[in-house]
């Protein structure tokens, strides 16, 4: 029994720091959002701002990025959702000798480096663009173009393994019973297989429009004049980091907490209807479905409440606070702070002079001035200079 | 042939027939196909600029690719032992990657595939947010905190562990950790599928015949999830040696990824026949080893991507 | 009753690559009967119901409805309606919707729809159920959920597809004579395919039993029953106790057959192979268990049989006694229990009579499996 407590203490354990592991950069920098540093940190805390999602609301490029991002988004959503279900439509009924072949080729894109996939779509295009004769300029070289091509080129096999998981439970029957009852083919698909494979459909939209919007390998080849969200966020990244992109990561991570809440509650509420039609009797479902309360037995759309008034409440203070005095004592203690050194400093410097034979301490002032220059309250170094 | 075809067509009416086969030939052809052709003929034929392209000059040469060997022409060196030394640290480190990530998710994978309870379903869903957050900002999230006066230094500093701070990215603690942060997922999914697949009362049956843990996992549920971990591994394998974000955002200066050398000869040097050509180089190994390792393993393709 | 609208197959062959699956099939089915084709599963029979309804081409040879040539016809444009095995109830459409959805096809607006679907729903006894799915019925009540879909699509011929084959024992019982009246009520051609002779002999008209693509024998109940024209629809239609052997004389419909087990038995030539049979024949004989009778001991003849008894069994309305019979097989018997003394026979041997009438002659051949 006691080892049986100490194995489910370490299975706690081992979970506490995968999930901090997972987790934890994600608040960390969700939190910077809000530290006043021009870095983004959270030791020290300095001031509670939000002046860093006004700038990030004034960047044109971010703004511009978004544009471009839920463009190629859309396309790509359509494109690679229309070769998936083709895809899959094919794989359920192909000639077997060909399946694994047929298969292979259409997973292939999944292992295929994004690098390599965005490469081959430029230096192909690029290539049938000259062969046509076509300008620089010309439809084929056009950024967004290339983008949706070269992301659906693998977005639609991860849409096809979405479909091909629904398409399997499909009876084709059911089609075949349509075309009996004098349906066409087109009537069919529309009225019978789509509605089926309506759920997979809309799982694959998203999956697909996410892959998009945070692709980069495959589009930092093909975004041409056309920058997405991603890209332009690298850029910042690789060239100077600052807290608005905090404050645009903070935002991501409330609207993915936020959907993914409200699936999880749509999917429990779903169940419970599902649960009360089967209790119900004949007279019941003629009165019309007493739907159980929205937040009766479902933990997740109390989840999704508390977030959205968490949400309210941020969202409130950010109109009314103003960390300008904050700041500004904080400016003030890092001016004393950077007197106070200044000072010890000249004291130094002075004792040296007077002495006049030790020329190390004076490398080593500096530098130590160059590390407190961030007023780094709680540096090492600054607190040992204090003592 | 034509009579598949003509069944084909039957069954699904001309119309949407023509469809589907459009579309799929198509995605096919035209996006899968044919550019991996065009990069590797691509590959082998010098840089020109574009009025000499289909001249007499544009001829098929392995200059692209002796390059990657024996560096330029006339070089002072035998080989090209900077871009030879990425290549192979890339491989290395995405191996290590891959380990590392296999070794930190199979009891997460393993726990979440037995048990029950309606717990589950929230790890689930804390294992699935930081998916949909962006690859950059994942990449980000870590800089900040393996940063110089990052969260970590700060902390570590504080306590008295180092005496200066310790520079993760420089050392690519921080680029390690990234790859693995960025595809733990990958990593989790297939093998949490298989798992639980597999009939709890197998592992009581295991335990109640004397098995220790070790022993139950290494004679049961491992050869029960090895098709699981291997296209775990493979995902996590392929991505991590072609990632580029990460090394960009989290690598130190003076240590580059493979990918990163490919971008450059497209971006910097504008030598696109080059690029192709490690980009090929890469393709071609990745495949290669993945090959390789499931043949080791035994596992089929049909089993990827479950 | 209107005269329906019938159905003919002409020399129809279906090849499936290598495989025949239907091997010149000659079929006249009559406007209003109910048809049924009986066999074992893989014998062809739904094969043939594809070819009906549209879904496959056949390889040679037409199929008429109605003396219409069907031949480029899609399934949506024939005048049939297929009632498929496992029902294929559109699982996210209400049952009205399901009902009256050869409506939507068409163009119906929602209330012509609503009101022909609740007139159906009236006809089939499942009155204002029509806002339910599929999935909250009965196995029974989405079988006739099923049949009202295809009625509201007014076809000349409906075509069921073992449609009862998911029902337990007593709802398949059941719903036999339902669809018999349904299909006496609406007067149209029903073709219904099954592997089980009681729902074919029940509510057939006629009844074509196959075997391997073949039609063996089309007739109605009685005459499948009573004079099978094969050993195979004689083993496979009912019990059957077989007897092979060759045959010693002819004259007029009777045969003496040299059998290998009980000596030489006169038994009736079947009808249709009266006049093909010559002496010296491969024969095979069938007695059914309930046509032989207990004779007195040792009374000898070629309609008497003796053997020794294996065991017996009580089966409240009658007493089954099985025996000994040469080629591996237990010769079995069944009296009818009518309150009459019985002792047991276990062990003794016994012998029993038929009379001639109730027994068979036709050319050996394949016999049903088990």
């Amino acid at each position: 029994m006691k080892n049986l407590s100490f194995l489910r203490l370490s299975v706690w354990f081992y979970l506490a720091i995968f999930f901090a592991y997972l987790l934890g950069p994600l608040i960390i920098m969700s939190a910077t959002a809000f530290n006043s540093p021009d870095f983004p940190r959270i030791t020290p805390w300095e001031c509670l701002t939000f002046e860093w999602f006004s700038a990030l609301f004034q960047d044109e490029r971010i703004l511009n990025g978004i544009k471009n991002s839920v463009i190629i988004g859309f396309g790509t959503v359509v494109l690679s959702v229309a070769m998936g279900l083709a895809g899959a439509l094919l794989l359920t009924q192909i000639w077997p000798k060909l399946r694994a072949t047929y298969y292979t080729i259409i997973i292939a894109p999944i292992l295929i480096p994004g690098v390599v996939l965005g490469i081959s779509t430029l230096v192909f295009w690029d290539r049938i663009n000259r062969m046509l004769g076509l300008g620089a300029d010309s439809f084929l070289s056009n950024g967004l173009f290339l983008t949706i091509i070269g992301q659906s080129t693998f977005i639609a096999s991860y849409c096809m393994l979405v479909l091909v998981a629904r398409l399997q439970r499909y009876d084709v029957a059911l089609t075949e019973a349509a075309l009996d009852l004098g349906a066409t083919h087109a009537q069919a698909f529309r009225k019978v297989l789509l509605p089926f494979m309506r759920p997979a459909l809309a799982s694959a939209a998203v999956l697909a429009f996410l892959a998009s919007f945070e692709n980069y390998n495959t589009t930092t080849f093909t975004f041409g004049e056309y920058p997405t969200l991603t890209i332009e966020l690298a850029q910042k990244v690789r060239y100077g980091i600052t807290p608005a992109i905090s404050a645009l990561a903070f935002i991501i991570v409330v609207l993915t907490v936020f959907a993914a809440l409200a699936n999880e509650a749509k999917i429990k509420r779903q169940q419970l209807v599902l649960a009360a039609r089967q209790n119900a009797s004949i007279e019941e479902l003629k009165q019309g479905i007493k739907l159980p309360g929205f937040l009766s037995g479902n933990a997740a759309a109390v989840a999704l409440v508390l977030v959205s008034i968490a949400t309210v409440v941020v969202v409130v203070t950010a109109t009314t606070h103003s960390p300008a005095q904050c700041i500004a004592d904080v400016k003030e203690q890092k001016r004393i702070e950077a007197e106070k050194l200044i000072q010890e400093l000249r004291a130094k410097r002075d004792a040296n002079r007077a002495k006049e034979d030790n020329k190390e301490d004076v490398q080593q002032a500096p530098k130590s001035e160059n590390n407190s220059g961030f007023g780094n309250v709680f540096d090492p170094n600054a607190l040992s200079t204090d003592n | 042939m034509p009579g598949f075809l003509k069944e084909f067509l039957n069954r699904n009416g001309t119309g949407m027939g023509l469809a589907i086969l459009g579309l799929v030939l198509f995605w096919t052809i035209v996006l899968i196909i044919l550019p991996q052709v065009s990069m590797l003929d691509f590959s082998f034929r010098p840089n020109l600029p574009p009025p000499e392209i289909g001249g007499p000059k544009d001829i098929y040469t392995a200059e692209n690719y002796k390059y990657l060997i024996f560096g330029p022409e006339g070089g002072s060196q035998d080989y090209n032992a900077v871009d030879l030394r990425v290549f192979f640290r890339t491989l290395v480190a995405a191996i290590c990657v891959t380990i590392f990530n296999l070794i930190l998710c199979y009891p997460i994978a393993y726990y979440l595939g037995q048990t029950k309870g309606n717990h589950i379903r929230i790890f689930a869903l804390m294992l699935i947010i930081p998916y949909w957050i962006n690859e950059i900002l994942r990449a980000f999230a870590l800089r900040i905190i393996f940063g110089e006066t990052g969260v970590l230094n700060n902390f570590f500093v504080g306590l008295g562990v180092f005496d200066t701070p310790f520079d993760f990215i420089r050392n690519d603690i921080a680029l390690y950790a990234g790859l693995g942060y960025a595809y733990i997922l990958l990593m989790i999914f297939p093998i949490y599928n298989v798992i639980e697949s597999l009939d709890r009362n197998q592992i009581e049956a295991a335990r109640d015949m004397g098995a220790s843990w070790i022993k139950i996992h290494r004679r049961v549920v491992i050869p029960y999830a090895k098709p699981g971990i291997s296209s775990g591994c493979t995902m996590v394998f392929m991505l991590s040696a072609g990632a580029l974000a990460a090394p960009q955002i989290l690598g130190g200066p003076s240590s580059l990824w493979f990918t990163q050398l490919i971008y450059q000869q497209f971006n910097d040097n504008s030598d696109w026949p080059q690029g192709a050509a490690y980009a090929v180089v890469l393709l071609v190994t990745c495949i290669l080893l993945v090959l390789a390792i499931m043949r080791l393993f035994k596992v089929n393709m049909g089993d990827i991507g479950k | 009753m209107s005269a329906g609208v019938g159905v003919d197959l002409e020399s129809l062959w279906i090849r499936f690559g290598d495989f025949v699956a239907v091997r010149d099939a000659n079929v006249h089915i009559n406007g209003g009967d109910f048809f049924s084709f009986l066999g074992p599963s893989g014998c062809g029979k739904t094969t043939i119901l594809r070819a009906v309804s549209g879904f496959l081409e056949p390889s040679e040879g037409n199929v008429l409805i109605g003396g219409r040539n069907m031949k480029g016809i899609g399934p949506n444009k024939r005048p049939t309606a297929l009632i498929f095995q496992n029902l294929a109830l559109f699982p996210l459409m209400k049952v009205w919707e399901n009902i009256a959805f050869s409506m939507e096809i068409n163009g119906a607006s929602a209330a012509e729809r609503r009101k022909r679907a609740d007139e159906l729903l009236d006809m089939i006894a499942l009155p204002g159920q029509g806002d339910k799915l599929p999935s909250e019925l009965s196995g029974g009540q989405r079988q006739r959920v099923a049949i009202a879909r295809a009625l509201c699509a007014e076809p000349d011929v409906l075509l069921l597809d073992e449609p009862l084959s998911a029902l337990d024992l007593k709802l398949r019982q059941h719903m036999r004579t339902e669809l018999r009246e349904i299909q006496k009520r609406v007067g149209i051609t029903f073709i219904y395919i099954t592997h089980d002779q009681g729902e074919a002999l029940t509510m057939s008209d006629n009844i074509a039993v196959m075997r391997e693509g073949i039609i063996d024998q089309i007739g109605d109940g009685k005459a499948i029953y009573n004079d099978p024209a094969t050993a195979f629809a004689a083993s496979f239609v009912g019990e059957n106790n077989v007897f092979r052997g060759k045959i010693k004389r002819i004259s007029g419909d009777e045969a003496l057959v040299a059998t290998n087990r009980s000596g030489d038995l006169v038994a009736r030539i079947s009808t249709a192979n009266q006049g093909k049979m010559k002496e010296g024949d491969d024969a095979m004989m069938f007695i059914r268990p309930e046509a032989f009778a207990i004779a007195s001991k040792g009374a000898k003849g070629d309609h008497f049989v003796t053997a020794k008894v294996n065991h017996e069994e009580f089966e409240g309305n009658s007493f089954n006694i099985f025996m000994e019979g040469g080629g591996g097989k237990e010769l079995k018997v069944t009296i009818p229990n009518l309150g009459q003394s019985f002792k047991d026979h276990t062990g003794q041997s016994l012998t029993l009579e038929y009379e001639i009438k109730n027994s068979v002659v036709v050319p050996a051949g394949e016999l049903a499996a088990e």
